[in-house]
């Protein structure tokens, strides 16, 4: 569905999105995660036929995104981040606008918007002015708008975002029914979404994809890693020295807390590290007082590839 | 085709939901009731030799309700879409960027042209009240109108061209407004030079002149094409300036 090969996006100044490739095919719910400023906006925008690629091919459903702009945008749902409306009309009448625009034929208007307004749970929210509305009722006016000509592909660029718990519980869901007929590229930084509803993961930073790989597998490759977290009086110093010898252990962190010293790190599940470090912390005759092991999860594998501490998560799953 | 239709429809009753278009409205009914007030009093006083249409669209009240109302309209067009980001759900739905340039000039359009229609209404009462039959004629009132609505299309495309450089609806009006002044006294060039060749520029372009011409019911091809031709180069490059985000 989505082809996207050696993408690269300059600005004056600046790399933007740096020989990206990836696919995601038919009927795919792929997350598209990276920190703030990593490019998924302007990957997604790319996407959408919105910004042109520096270079780089990008074919949505066999189309070219720059040589057929049009056949592209008719096959898409585009929703952009922090979901732009017109505050001055009623959804209605938006929707009408919309589904007008992109083409849905005139007789299957009608029910088309009742459909989607159905779906996005604004079957009474018809008359209201959007500029009167609240942040999330507004993602929802949103969303329907991307669904109203029932396009092939949907790009969701961050569509959680201000929700409150119930709402994103609601977007989750509808996410997952959307995904059984449709293909959904959703950027987001809610991990437990991901986790919920996507069946591939896409983790980029800097422009450049670190991780790619089905959700289920970086999630068992999360689980076969362990996250140590510890509690210990003693010299910081001597304590990371050590440590730092210690093979197959991976993004140290250590915190003062008064007195203590609260140190997390990585390692592999299998070689449990923990009677090992509390001999050693016996052995010297520090204290203490905390000592758990966690399995890792999709939030740990995020921060471990794009936080900018050494990581030797590259290339999981492979 | 179909996309540009319901683009026109939505910019055109856009119009009729905001303030600043009735504003614009009365404001322009106003003074062009104002000049109906001088030219029934002129009429009345039974000044010879002066036609009656020129006292409408060649007076300098003609001209200040276009500096004003102009910009006015056109000043939301695109910097209001692109403030709010709406720009980026008009421009990803499949439409061409031709389209959408040539449905928000549509509107603002067929907006101005609505505008112009309850100034008919002082052409019926003069006729009413007239002992003389008919008091104007028929060829310099068709000029007069023609020449308001091609002097505002070319103004109208400028203003469209401002709106789409900017996100600030203030910084659009006063850019158009100060091109619209630019070009206004460019007709007035021969004031500042003798030259000839400046002489015969003043002549070419002068709007006044040419609304003058035009109220007598000389209608010039020349005028004609150069008002077509501008309108549609300041549209095209409308639509280039929105296509320029795709050069690489």
């Amino acid at each position: 569905m989505i082809t996207v090969s050696h993408l690269t996006k300059t600005f004056p100044g600046r790399v933007a999105v740096n020989d990206l490739s990836f696919e995601v095919g038919h009927s795919e719910v792929v997350g598209f995660l990276g920190p703030n400023g990593s490019g998924k906006t302007t990957t997604m925008r790319i996407l959408a036929g919105y910004l042109p690629a520096s270079a780089g091919v990008v074919k949505v459903a066999g189309f070219d995104v720059a040589r057929h702009p049009l056949e592209v945008r008719k096959r898409i749902g585009y929703l952009p981040e922090n979901c732009p409306l017109y505050p001055d009309m009623r959804v209605d009448e938006y929707l009408r606008f919309r589904a007008a625009l992109k083409g849905v034929p005139r007789p299957r208007r009608r029910e088309r918007i009742a459909e989607v307004k159905e779906l996005c749970g604004l079957t009474d929210s018809g008359g209201r002015i959007i500029g009167q509305l609240s942040k999330g009722y507004r993602q929802r006016v949103g969303l329907a708008e991307t669904l109203v000509h029932d396009p092939e592909l949907l790009i969701l660029d961050e569509p959680t975002i201000g929700l409150d718990p119930n709402q994103i519980r609601q977007v989750r869901q509808l996410i997952h029914e959307l995904g059984r007929r449709h293909t959904i590229l959703l950027s987001t930084h809610i991990l437990s979404e991901v986790e919920a509803t996507c069946r591939r993961v896409l983790i980029i930073k800097q422009g450049r994809i670190v991780a790619a790989d089905a959700t289920d597998r970086l999630l068992r490759h999360m689980k076969g890693m362990a996250r140590i977290t510890a509690e210990i009086k003693a010299p910081r110093d001597l304590l990371a020295a050590e440590l730092g010898t210690w093979p197959d252990l991976t993004d140290l962190a250590i915190e003062t807390d008064g007195e203590w010293l609260r140190l997390s790190f990585h390692c592999p599940r299998a070689q449990d590290p923990r009677s090992r470090l509390f001999t050693w912390i016996a052995s010297r005759g520090w204290l203490l007082r905390d000592l758990h092991l966690e399995a890792g999860t999709l939030e740990d594998l995020f921060v471990s590839l794009t936080n900018d501490a050494p990581a030797a998560l590259r290339e999981p799953g492979s | 085709m179909n996309a540009f239709l319901v683009l026109w429809r939505r910019e055109m009753t856009g119009y009729f939901y905001s303030p600043v278009a009735y504003a614009s409205l009365t404001f322009f009914l106003l003074v062009m009731g104002m000049t109906f007030y001088f030219l029934a009093s002129v009429l009345a006083d039974g000044v010879p030799g002066i036609g009656v249409m020129n006292l409408m669209f060649g007076s300098p009240f003609y001209w200040m309700t276009q500096m004003v109302v102009v910009p006015l309209l056109t000043m939301r067009l695109f910097a209001e879409e692109r403030r709010t980001g709406t720009l980026e759900t008009l421009l990803t739905a499949p439409v061409s960027d031709a389209a959408v340039v040539g449905a928000k000039f549509a509107g603002v359009y067929s907006f101005y042209l609505v505008m112009w229609m309850p100034t008919l209404l002082f052409l019926a009462v003069l006729h009413g009240l007239s002992a003389e039959i008919p008091p104007f004629d028929p060829g310099a009132v068709a000029g007069g109108y023609i020449g308001a609505a091609l002097t505002g299309a070319l103004f109208l495309a400028i203003g469209l061209v401002c709106s789409l450089t900017t996100s600030n609806q203030i910084i659009a009006a006063i850019t158009c407004f100060a091109l619209m002044i630019l070009f206004f006294f460019s007709g007035f060039l021969e004031f500042i030079s003798f030259h000839p060749a400046a002489v015969a520029v003043a002549d070419y372009l002068s709007p006044h002149r040419h609304m003058i011409e035009f109220s007598r019911g000389a209608i010039d091809s020349r005028a004609v094409v150069f008002y077509l031709g501008a309108t549609y180069f300041f549209l095209f490059s409308a639509t280039r300036i929105l296509e320029s985000r795709h050069w690489k």
